[in-house]
């Protein structure tokens, strides 16, 4: 499209003027002023999570530029610069604590994003391509958390990062092709820290630019989408000012939050997996130390790759852990296309329960994974047998109290996925069973009930408040 | 010319296409290759040949009763047992590639990232590990210097 400059010699109407015979902005800002967002019979805060993410994500853009003037990746520069920023530069602290503190605000805005653009089946046609770009674009977050951790070359990221690249081997045919890729080399080496700080600050950053901009133009395109049963939404609200000034808002407590946690706890709450005290600086020949753990978000493929025994269906354990890993993950991508009901714009009561299991599902390993309960304290270890009791308690609690909810207030009948998942808490937390025989377990329960509600013809019809 | 309608047309322009998707493949192949090569890593030296421990590193075995060393690309833990004997061991663990370390109040080999287990000849005691650990040769010389020997083909 090109745009009509034969009216380009006139003169008047200031710099919009000016700008408007040259570049056609009229129509764009006729666009702006019909920009609607749905207001629908559900809240409206979950229209802001993606705005919050994206302000997170500016906030690292600009942290880690700053970050960027005095780091220096090398053997003997990464860990002393970082220690350079954070106690001699004016103000370093606050910017790596920013760094920090917005990496996982970040990751929780865009988890509690997903979730809610799944509870409200958002990703239905026509928007499929939105919940894609939106997955591979939590993947990319994960790829930022995962890179930028090993930066400071302290311990706590040479161990994370052994492991979590490890598990590249489990990839069929090219595993150690990816292993030795990713490593620049057979071992976790600075080789490694170089290729990640690469990753992290330029080959992520510009591939996340790009999806970014397309999620939000494919948004923009489509609109935000009404609530489930509408074609379109039953009333709007302007873009702009009205929904933009609220985004604003939002930004501006966002920025208060951070700041707050930044200045007063600059080195995270101390709770394993949300922490980046600099600690002592890595050294490939000292011994794994206790109590290492990866980044919060990763714990629970860390704590599924504890409870695979080593060999598992003729294959290795982490192998076989990754194997679930990756299926479960690509069955969350392809949710759209699995979801036949919320397809046909039906009330697909299933994948609400899916939802909320899979919340369960993740929270219990979340809790073992810190070893809640296990009573380890000093050179003590927890008890794996007490940790999954207490935990147990704990999940099977939660997940009694969010369903009597969902039963009350919301009026849902459908629990199947939400009782398998509990059972299998339950067996294994309480009857000390293995974590994967009680997840079996748990697993004919879910497809024995399954088969009995199709016998009975349909799913039990979520009621909608 | 009459062709059969079961049987794909063969035109100029479908032998034409053809040539052109294989032009495609091969120029991509042609850019990729150079890529993924750039990526991976050179080959390294290998295990290495016997290794002698430097004077500090048996001062410190004496001590601490391990240590970890490297020996080639691979990281070796050296210890000495209740009844001081040496063993090398490879200090890698087999689950997920941790640095494994030497308990003496338990005899054992312990995996901190993700609780394996294995005895001092690196067999696998508990946990998730799936393989042991590959036997070092160490011995120790009459002048009292170390030498480590790297486990022979197919013993790793």
């Amino acid at each position: 499209m090109s745009v009509d400059t034969s009216n380009i010699a006139k003169e008047g109407g200031g710099v919009f003027g000016w700008l408007d015979r040259r570049y056609g902005l009229t129509p764009l800002v006729e666009f702006m002023k019909h920009k609607e967002v749905p207001v629908g019979v559900h809240s409206m805060f979950w229209y802001y999570l993606g705005g919050a993410t994206l302000f997170f994500f500016m906030m690292q853009v600009c942290t880690g530029s700053l970050l960027l003037l005095f780091y220096q990746a090398g053997e003997s520069t990464s860990y002393e610069s970082i220690r350079f920023i954070t106690t001699k530069v004016p103000f370093g602290w606050l910017v790596r604590s920013m760094h920090c503190w917005s990496a996982h605000l970040m990751i929780i805005s865009l988890v509690t994003h997903m979730f809610s653009t799944m509870m409200l089946k958002a990703y239905r046609p026509p928007r499929e391509m939105t919940w894609v770009t939106g997955f591979i674009l939590l993947s990319l977050a994960l790829g930022f958390g995962f890179s930028g951790y090993l930066l400071p070359w302290n311990e706590l990221a040479f161990f994370a990062t052994a492991v979590g690249t490890d598990s590249m081997k489990a990839v069929p045919g090219i595993g150690d092709f990816l292993l030795q890729v990713l490593r620049g080399g057979t071992d976790v080496s600075i080789n490694t820290l170089h290729r990640f700080f690469g990753l992290h600050v330029v080959i992520l950053p510009l591939v996340m630019v790009g999806l970014v901009t397309a999620h939000l133009l494919v948004i923009q395109r489509q609109g935000m989408a009404p609530p489930q049963g509408h074609k379109t939404a039953p009333k709007g609200m302007r873009f702009f000012p009205d929904f933009a000034l609220r985004d604003l808002q939002l930004w501006l407590m966002c920025l208060i939050v951070l700041a707050s946690l930044a200045v007063f706890l600059p080195y995270g709450p101390h709770i394993p997996g949300i922490e980046w005290e600099l600690g002592k600086k890595a050294n490939p020949l000292a011994p794994a130390y206790p109590g290492i753990k990866p980044e919060w978000y990763f714990l629970w493929i860390y704590q599924l790759l504890k409870e695979f025994p080593a060999h598992f269906l003729g294959m290795e354990g982490s192998q076989a852990a990754v194997l679930l890993v990756g299926l479960l993950m690509g069955a969350w991508a392809m949710m759209p296309w699995l979801d036949r009901r919320a397809q046909r714009d039906e009330a697909s009561p299933g994948f609400t329960d899916i939802g909320a299991a899979t919340l369960i599902f993740l929270g219990f390993l979340l809790f073992k994974a810190w070893d809640i309960g296990g009573g380890g304290i000093g050179d003590k270890l927890p008890d794996p047998v007490l940790t999954a009791r207490i935990c147990a308690f704990w999940w099977l609690g939660i997940a009694s109290v969010a369903t009597a909810l969902r039963a009350t207030v919301l009026h849902q009948r459908y629990f199947l996925f939400t009782a398998a998942t509990a059972l299998q808490i339950a067996l294994h937390g309480l009857l000390g069973m293995q974590y994967l025989a009680a997840g079996g377990i748990a697993l004919v329960a879910l497809v024995i009930g399954l088969l009995v509600l199709r016998s009975r013809g349909q799913a039990v019809p979520e009621v909608r408040s | 010319m009459p062709t059969n309608d079961t049987e794909p047309v063969r035109t100029r322009r479908s032998l034409l296409d053809l040539l052109l998707g294989v032009g495609f493949i091969g120029f991509a192949a042609s850019a990729l290759y150079p890529v993924l090569r750039y990526l991976k890593p050179m080959a390294s030296a290998g295990p290495g040949g016997p290794l002698k421990l430097t004077a500090d590193e048996v001062g410190k075995l004496a001590k601490e009763h391990s240590i970890i060393t490297r020996l080639g690309t691979g990281r070796v833990l050296v210890f000495e047992d209740a009844q001081q004997n040496l063993r090398a061991l490879d200090a890698r663990c087999t689950h997920e590639g941790c640095t494994v370390q030497y308990v003496p109040g338990d005899s054992v080999i312990w995996c901190a990232c993700h609780n394996g287990r294995y005895d001092l000849d690196g067999r696998v005691l508990a946990g998730p590990p799936p393989r042991p650990l590959a036997l070092y040769g160490c011995t120790r010389d009459p002048d009292g210097s170390v030498t480590i020997q790297p486990p022979k083909k197919g013993e790793s």
